[in-house]
């Protein structure tokens, strides 16, 4: 196992920049997941990681030992394709061990390695049948482990469960993790989901337009967002985020036509500032009471999405709308009155200019 | 089997506003090809059959006796018939395996970003496309011992390619060889083209060489498309006539197929060589099948 640096890497295609200036270290046997929208630049990364893509300048450390001009080979890492890219041809156990094959190990070894990962991973059973024969979730079982064979230095995987349906993604994202658990490898996933990313990863790095926006703890993501494209792509459902004025300790969201109160030590940071100010709060900031209350100002509902466990209520406070998350059933229909608040400790502000988050939620 | 294969004609069509029906135009288009296949193949094939079992020479007037089935004992027997088999073997093997790897050798060389890759294989395929006699004249003038260019480019002196006997069944398969190998890299071409990707990528992470990915990866992936070249390829060489006739006449050349021509319209022995064609007919499907059962075997995964 291993760790692995990058170092001002920057990766250009034609005179498309896909890579800008990215900084990042992954500790032996963490697990990192690299999360964004397609085209942000997390799949290139990965892949110069493993040595399938070469980069325009920078340096890739694997153990200390500068890899970015080796070839794949020679990198001992092992990657999961989101396509599998198991050998067609070849039945399960000839897939697991061609790793092991092509570097001439000898037979007896061979075969006590690949049972052993097989059973790990649950698909003893279809040793000797063909790729085409296997179900997506066994595949994908059979493409982790043809990665795992050969304890590599790092396990890298491009969007593994991208192409499973939803209730496999869910069984296979805690197969994942048991066996990140057992296996303590060091490991970078990518995918552009957000809830496998908060699930999966010890930290996550989020990229965009191949910039490095925020690394941290899934909570630390969530909650501290740095800026707003952080803020707007963890999360479901997404931020309310607004254009908001303050005045005193009073904030005005852009078509609203009341103020919210905030306290003074909410509102600290961001009162000096010039720039426009976008206002960020998830719906569980956005607080709903049935009574008229202090410092709740009068909304009207607009859509209810019953959740099940809990409901999304869509408020109207003038010409914006807030989405609240609300205890199931808190609210019977549309049309009602209620009234809102937002919760300051969850209050995010945002520079609209640069996106930046003025000041961290508490 | 479909069961409705067949679209109904647009309303608004002009063949629809002629009281024409879609099975009218079905039977437009298909029966003349049907009718050309019978009379142009299917007759002349069973016809032939009937003349087999017969003494029948096209150039007498004498009534065709039947003779049953002495006319394939005695060609089964003929040892100048099995030489010429086995001119045919050695002409078949030597042609198609230099085919297979010039072929797919310029495949493997021709699957990466070049510039000018489509041109390049245009270009290539050039020799394929022109007519077997304009191949055979024009390499019969570049083998010429005395102003032939072969020669001349190699240094060999007058080296005789044509009619010396130990070379010219060499000299005809070289030809045949330059002439298809484009049809071989073609197809390879395909099948090398659809090989994933990824799958390549898969090999270099799982630490295999490039000879290792060739054999393990590549070539069985290839080996459908590969097979069906061969089947073909080896399907035209054992019926090849044109070349070896327009480019030499020595014995040692003499296929199957030139023996049969000279059975047929030297001799006039046209219930012998009907009986020598259907030898040959039962050879090649023997060997196609061959290779039909070994293509499917391959085409199961």
């Amino acid at each position: 196992m291993a760790q692995i640096d990058i170092q001002n890497v920057q990766k250009f295609f034609g005179q498309l920049q896909v890579l800008k200036n990215l900084n990042l270290t992954i500790a032996d046997g963490e697990f990192v997941v690299m999360l964004g929208q397609s085209g942000g630049g997390k799949t290139t990364a990965l892949r110069a990681i493993a040595g399938l893509e070469s980069v325009t300048s920078g340096k890739i450390l694997i153990n200390g030992t500068e890899v970015q001009d080796r070839k794949a080979a020679d990198r001992d890492i092992a990657f999961v394709f989101q396509s599998f890219s198991l050998y067609p041809h070849m039945n399960v156990r000839e897939n697991i061990s061609f790793p092991l094959r092509a570097v001439r190990m000898n037979a007896t070894e061979r075969d006590k390695a690949v049972n052993e990962v097989a059973e790990i991973l649950q698909i003893a059973e279809h040793l000797n049948r063909k790729p085409s024969a296997l179900s997506g979730g066994d595949m994908q079982r059979v493409a982790i482990a043809r990665a795992l064979v050969r304890r590599p230095q790092a396990l890298l995987m491009d969007e593994p469960l991208g192409v499973l349906d939803a209730k496999l993604r869910e069984q296979m994202r805690a197969e994942i993790k048991r066996l990140h658990i057992a296996r303590g490898s060091t490991s970078v996933y990518v995918t552009h989901d957000q809830i496998e990313a908060m699930s999966l990863a010890d930290r996550i790095v989020i990229l965009h337009d191949g910039v490095l926006q925020q690394v941290g703890a899934p909570d630390e993501v969530y909650l501290h967002p740095t800026n707003l494209f952080v803020a707007k792509f963890v999360g479901s459902p997404v931020m309310n985020v607004n254009g908001a004025r303050i005045e005193g300790n009073s904030v005005t969201l852009t078509g609203a036509d009341a103020s919210f109160g905030f306290p003074d030590d909410a509102l600290a940071r961001v009162r000096g500032t010039q720039a426009d100010l976008a206002l960020g709060a998830r719906p569980e900031a956005v607080l709903l009471e049935h009574q008229p209350t202090e410092g709740y100002l009068e909304v009207e509902t607009t859509n209810i999405e019953p959740l099940g466990s809990h409901d999304i209520v869509d408020v109207r406070l003038g010409h914006t709308v807030l989405r609240a998350r609300t205890a199931s059933g808190f609210v019977q229909g549309q049309g009602q009155k209620v009234w809102a608040r937002l919760d300051p400790a969850q209050t995010h502000f945002f520079d609209t200019a640069t996106g930046l988050n003025l000041r961290g939620a508490n | 089997m479909a069961t409705a294969v067949l679209t109904t004609l647009d309303p608004r069509s002009r063949a629809a506003s002629r009281g024409m029906s879609d099975i009218a135009i079905r039977n437009l288009f298909i029966i003349p090809t049907i009718v050309f296949l019978i009379v142009f193949n299917i007759f002349p094939l069973l016809y032939s059959l009937g003349y087999s079992f017969t003494d029948f020479r096209a150039s007498s007037s004498a009534p065709a006796n039947f003779v049953g089935l002495q006319n394939y004992r005695d060609l089964l027997a003929d040892p100048f018939i099995w030489n010429n088999f086995t001119i045919t073997a050695k002409y078949v093997i030597v042609s198609v395996v230099g085919q297979v790897v010039v072929g797919f050798g310029v495949a493997l060389l021709l699957n990466r970003d070049i510039p000018f890759k489509g041109l390049l294989t245009t270009l290539l395929l050039l020799p394929m496309m022109l007519s077997m006699a304009v191949v055979g004249l024009f390499w019969k003038l570049l083998y010429d011992p005395s102003f032939g260019i072969i020669n001349y480019a190699f240094g060999l002196g007058t080296f005789e390619w044509l009619s010396n006997p130990d070379m010219a069944l060499y000299a005809v398969a070289l030809t045949d060889i330059w002439m298809w190998s484009p049809f071989v890299m073609l197809l390879s071409l395909a099948g090398l083209s659809a090989v994933p990707k990824h799958l390549y990528e898969a090999a270099a992470i799982d630490r295999a060489g490039s000879l290792y990915t060739f054999f393990r990866i590549t070539l069985p992936l290839v080996a459908p498309i590969l097979m069906i070249a061969i089947i073909f390829r080896t399907m035209e060489a054992f019926k090849t006539f044109d070349l070896a006739y327009i480019l030499t006449s020595q014995p040692t050349t003499e296929v199957i197929s030139i023996r049969l021509y000279k059975m047929a319209f030297q001799e006039w022995q046209t219930g012998m060589s009907c009986a020598l064609a259907y030898i040959v007919l039962i050879m090649v499907l023997a060997i196609t099948n061959i290779y039909v059962k070994y293509l499917n075997k391959v085409k199961e995964r």
